[in-house]
């Protein structure tokens, strides 16, 4: 143990031990539920790995995991361009600049809950605004939660909503490093605006871009909030985040499969994680 | 100059989809919190009112302003605690080269893509055994350990733009480490605190899952919880009340995000540029 | 110093929830005004028998409810000593073990049961031999019809399914001049519990039923796929029951519906009366309430709710907790809770009483349709066949799946279920 590491080990202490009690041994604790059958009315006994083949046979499982991944990569990519679009936007100079990034952070700032009851307001049948400017415009209405098409599309609409932001205040710090210079010199040799963003900002943005990506990506994954407010994972099932189905076990009571349920998408969560770290030198971009 | 006009054209467009995109959810908001009746528009009758506010307000049984005052003090004491501990940390980490420092910066940060709900199982578990659930510390317990990693990110970049220099002088005039950092550092990081302590608050505030699952009622209750719950006996949503309620909700966090913008765009930010 | 307020704050937080002495407590739940009706009733318990009883409110979601009983009884905490428990948990609970049994008490006071209805008790209430809880309040499913409008197109109130999809049909056509969002039926079809019994108010009136008479499960039967192709024909066929059936209607979004005039008549349970029959209701005095249609091939059905009432096998208080079910059970509270709050009583002897019968005038409908009342499984992990069927049911509704196939798919996972759990 060197002289630096003893001075700086009460420093630490306190940050390791709240974290590895509240965070690591939970997870972990977890995993050791998830071996257990843990339900009030059956004898509480040890099973192994049983509950994790009962997943493999579980349609509604990988339904809901299919569900989550294809939520992921849809609302992941349409944030990351938009979120590019925007913090382009509160990038260049004009009046009422900061007015603008605050009401740009607006919706990520608010509680998940209250942006997703907003949503379900606006998307209901009846009276939803939606369907209101709809029926002004076409004379047409459409069910928005209704079909299995329609209630991804809408959780997509509000995910993206609330979350663009986060992509954006990333992607701003990103812009900001790259010096004037760059573009000073590229104008002068001829390239047009849109050049100037494919040749230049884009590689530059690069490996901030993929923090942003891989960042929004483990948030995705975990979706909760706004499925559970606006969907409750209908209809029939076809909006089941993995989050809501593990949640949905402990609910009745089924501890020991719930918590399987929860490690699965936490070992999803730590491939997709590494694989993002293994491809695009997270490290270098981080510190 | 064909340039400057497509520019041009391109950021008028974006200012006004954004103001459009951003704020038209608000706006529905605001309206339906004031309006006698949420289906005014297709109804084509509604007036105005301040009985949605006035009843959240002063009917007991919907329990809201407890709801509020739990979210109040878990945040605050939750964001206090993870930058108090944060700031320990991020001090020793910018100031001691010893071994493992970067793996141990990557291990905290790593903690904080865990899924919630992979730990909220044995954390109920936790609390049930300690006879903590629907208590205050239930809550802000895992709400110090999940700003953490967020609190040494921010807190980190900002100690890190200190000199040593500072370090070594008072070291040489005989102050403790501990009196550096007390004395000297937090004083010089205080916007650096400031923003940490606002971000970590929003994080608290805004939590839903570990609420849900670790309190039955409005003793320890926040306000996440009490709005997706909101409901009548037969399951109809009061959605006046419920809209009420948002609104109030998000005053702190809208006023927070007005006056400290900057700051927060650099507090997250920090950290990702070097 | 400043560590020392630090750590006292800290402390001071952990050590403020504490749990109270030996009070008796009750969990009860529900809107504001029937929780500070229960708190009026309570005190005067109180007073009557010089007991301390504290209320502990509980919220209005089903699922929260139950989610915060479960917390101290799986923890084998004292508290609450009484609670209610809907109708669906009852099964749950007692095999888990967590209700008092109260044979022994009713026995020792001579406590009358043949007061109660008793296929209710007999169904729900006696959990393997032993008596579990008592019904405080029931509830069933019942349709509530447009007297003006039947009158003014000179229908008759339907019997059968067919008859109301004949009526409805005709009377929307005409209404729909005046409304355009007026539909014939409106039911609660959204993915959640009262989608489930529909369903089998569906099913049992048209001769199904999710078991077979040897207690097997039997839910992809003839009869059973006809019901649900009905069902599901009502939204996207006959076009007589709105779209968002299968998104959004539940209890209220049903009751509101009707009561704005937007349909002709309505599934839904009795608390709906009162508030149709209230002074800002646009349809006060234009309605009527019935039984439930049948199929040709069956008998009307009305499946089976309400809250029951029952003693924490952990409880630290039981005697006094019996007092108190006792109290909440007597004629005369059971009465007042019929008048003031609308709940109907699990007593039947109450339903003769002329007070009440001038006060609710649909009280005997309510009385015959309890007869006809069909439970829900009584297993305890009920829930979670609720949730498949749910499921499969609302995609079947939707168009999303055949009704065929989602009855074939829910059996599987129901099997499965059955598997996993027995």
């Amino acid at each position: 143990m060197s002289r630096e590491f003893r001075t700086a080990l009460p420093f630490l202490l306190p940050l390791v031990f709240v974290v590895s009690v509240f965070m690591l041994f939970p997870v972990i604790g977890t995993f050791w539920m998830s071996l257990w059958q843990d339900v009030s009315f059956l004898p509480r006994k040890f099973v192994g790995l049983s509950h994790y083949l009962r997943l493999f046979r579980d349609t509604g499982f990988w339904q809901s995991a299919a569900f989550t991944l294809l939520f992921t990569f849809v609302s992941v990519a349409v944030e990351t361009m938009l979120g590019l679009f925007m913090a382009l936007l509160v990038n260049e100079q004009f009046r009422f600049r900061g007015l603008m990034r605050a009401v740009m952070l607006l919706p990520w700032a608010i509680p998940s809950v209250i942006g997703a009851r907003i949503w379900q307001l606006i998307y209901r049948y009846d009276y939803g605004l939606a369907n209101y400017v709809l029926q002004k415009i076409s004379g047409k209405v459409v069910n928005w939660l209704g079909s299995s098409t329609g209630a991804f599309l809408s959780l997509i609409i509000a995910d993206v909503w609330r979350t663009t932001p986060f992509v954006a205040i990333i992607l701003l710090a990103g812009l900001q490093v790259i010096p004037d210079e760059i573009y000073r010199q590229a104008k002068v040799d001829g390239a047009t605006l849109f050049q100037r963003f494919f040749r230049i900002t884009l590689p530059l943005l690069k490996p901030i871009l993929i923090v942003a990506v891989l960042f929004r990506t483990i948030d995705a994954l975990r979706v909760f909030d706004i499925i559970y407010v606006i969907t409750g994972g209908g209809p029939g099932g076809a909006t089941t985040s993995l989050s809501l189905y593990g949640y949905k076990y402990f609910l009745l009571g089924d501890f020991g499969y719930g918590s399987a349920i929860s490690i699965s998408l936490f070992l999803l969560a730590l491939f997709i994680a590494l694989l993002y770290i293994k491809t695009g030198r997270f490290k270098e971009a981080v510190l | 100059m064909r340039e400057e006009a497509i520019k041009r054209f391109l950021l008028v467009t974006g200012v006004i989809w954004l103001l459009i995109f951003s704020l038209i959810p608000f706006l529905w908001m605001v309206i339906i919190s004031f309006s006698s009746s949420p289906d005014f528009l297709v109804r084509g009758e509604g007036s105005f009112t301040l009985k949605n506010y006035i009843d959240i307000i002063t009917i007991k049984t919907l329990h809201f302003p407890d709801y509020l005052k739990n979210s109040g003090i878990i945040a605050g004491l939750s964001a206090l605690f993870a930058t108090i501990i944060g700031a320990f940390a991020g001090y020793a980490v910018s100031r001691f080269r010893f071994r493992g420092r970067l793996p141990l910066i990557m291990c905290v940060l790593g903690l904080s893509m865990f899924p919630q709900i992979s730990m909220v199982g044995y954390l109920y578990r936790m609390m049930s055994m300690l006879g903590w659930i629907n208590t205050y510390p239930a809550l802000i317990l895992p709400y110090t350990a999940w700003g953490l990693p967020l609190a040494l990110w921010m807190l980190l970049s900002y100690f890190s733009q200190i000199p040593q220099e500072i370090d070594r002088a008072a070291l040489v005039d005989g102050a403790s480490r501990l009196q550096i950092l007390r004395k000297i550092i937090l004083p010089l990081a205080l916007p650096g605190l400031v923003s940490t302590y606002l971000l970590l608050f929003i994080f608290s505030f805004n939590e839903f899952l570990f609420a849900l699952m670790l309190t039955t009622d409005h003793h320890a209750r926040t306000v996440p919880v009490g709005i997706a719950l909101f409901q009548g006996l037969h399951g109809e949503l009061p959605w006046g009340y419920i809209m009420a309620a948002s609104t109030i909700s998000s005053l702190p966090v809208v006023l927070i995000v007005l006056f400290f913008q900057r700051y927060i765009i650099q507090g997250l930010t920090g950290g990702a540029v070097k | 110093m400043h560590r020392f307020v630090f750590f006292s704050i800290f402390f001071g937080l952990i050590f403020l929830n504490c749990e109270k002495g030996h009070l008796l407590t009750i969990a009860v739940g529900g809107a504001p005004n029937e929780l500070d009706y229960w708190e009026k009733l309570i005190r005067e318990f109180e007073e009557r028998t010089g007991i301390k009883v504290k209320l502990i409110r509980q919220p209005t979601d089903t699922d929260q409810r139950r989610q915060s009983l479960i917390i101290p009884l799986k923890a084998k905490k004292p508290d609450p000593d009484v609670f209610l428990m809907d109708i669906a948990w009852l099964g749950g609970f007692a095999a888990s073990g967590w209700l008092q049994a109260l044979d022994d008490y009713v026995k020792r006071d001579t406590f009358d049961l043949t007061k109660f209805f008793k296929p209710v008790v007999t169904s729900v209430d006696i959990y393997e031999g032993a008596l579990v809880a008592l019904p405080v309040y029931i509830d069933c499913g019942l349709l509530y019809y447009r007297k003006d409008l039947l009158e003014k197109y000179g229908c008759p109130v339907p019997r059968t399914w067919e008859e109301l999809l004949q009526v409805a049909t005709l009377i929307q056509k005409k209404e729909r001049t005046r409304n355009p969002r007026f539909y014939g039926f409106v039911w609660q079809g959204a993915q959640y519990e009262g989608l489930v019994c529909n369903f089998l108010e569906f099913i049992t009136s048209a001769g199904g039923g999710l078991f077979d008479s040897l207690g097997n499960i039997n839910l992809c039967s003839k009869t059973n796929i006809h019901a649900l192709t009905f069902m599901k024909d009502l939204i996207h066929k006959y076009k007589i029951s709105p779209p968002n059936t299968y998104t959004e209607m539940k209890e209220e979004e049903v009751r509101i519906s009707f009561q704005n005039g937007d349909a002709l008549f309505e599934r839904n349970w009795p608390y709906a009366w009162k508030l149709h029959e209230s002074n800002d209701s646009p349809v006060k005095g234009k309605i009527g309430v019935t039984l439930l249609p049948a199929f040709k091939t069956g008998k009307t059905a009305s499946a089976l709710g309400g809250w029951h009432i029952g003693i924490s096998a952990y409880s630290d208080n039981k005697e006094q907790a019996w007092q108190l079910v006792k109290f909440i059970l007597s004629y005369e509270s059971q009465k007042r809770l019929a008048i003031d709050l609308g709940w109907n009583p699990g007593r039947e002897d109450v339903y003769e009483d002329p007070e009440l019968k001038h006060n609710l005038p649909h009280i005997n409908v309510l009385k015959e349709s309890f007869n006809h009342a069909v439970a829900r499984p009584n297993v305890p992990y009920y829930t979670r066949l609720s949730q498949i069927l749910q499921i499969y049911v609302n995609a079947a509704i939707s168009g999303r799946m055949g009704p065929e196939e989602a009855l074939k798919k829910a059996e599987e996972k129901m099997r499965e279920i059955i598997h996993t759990y027995e």
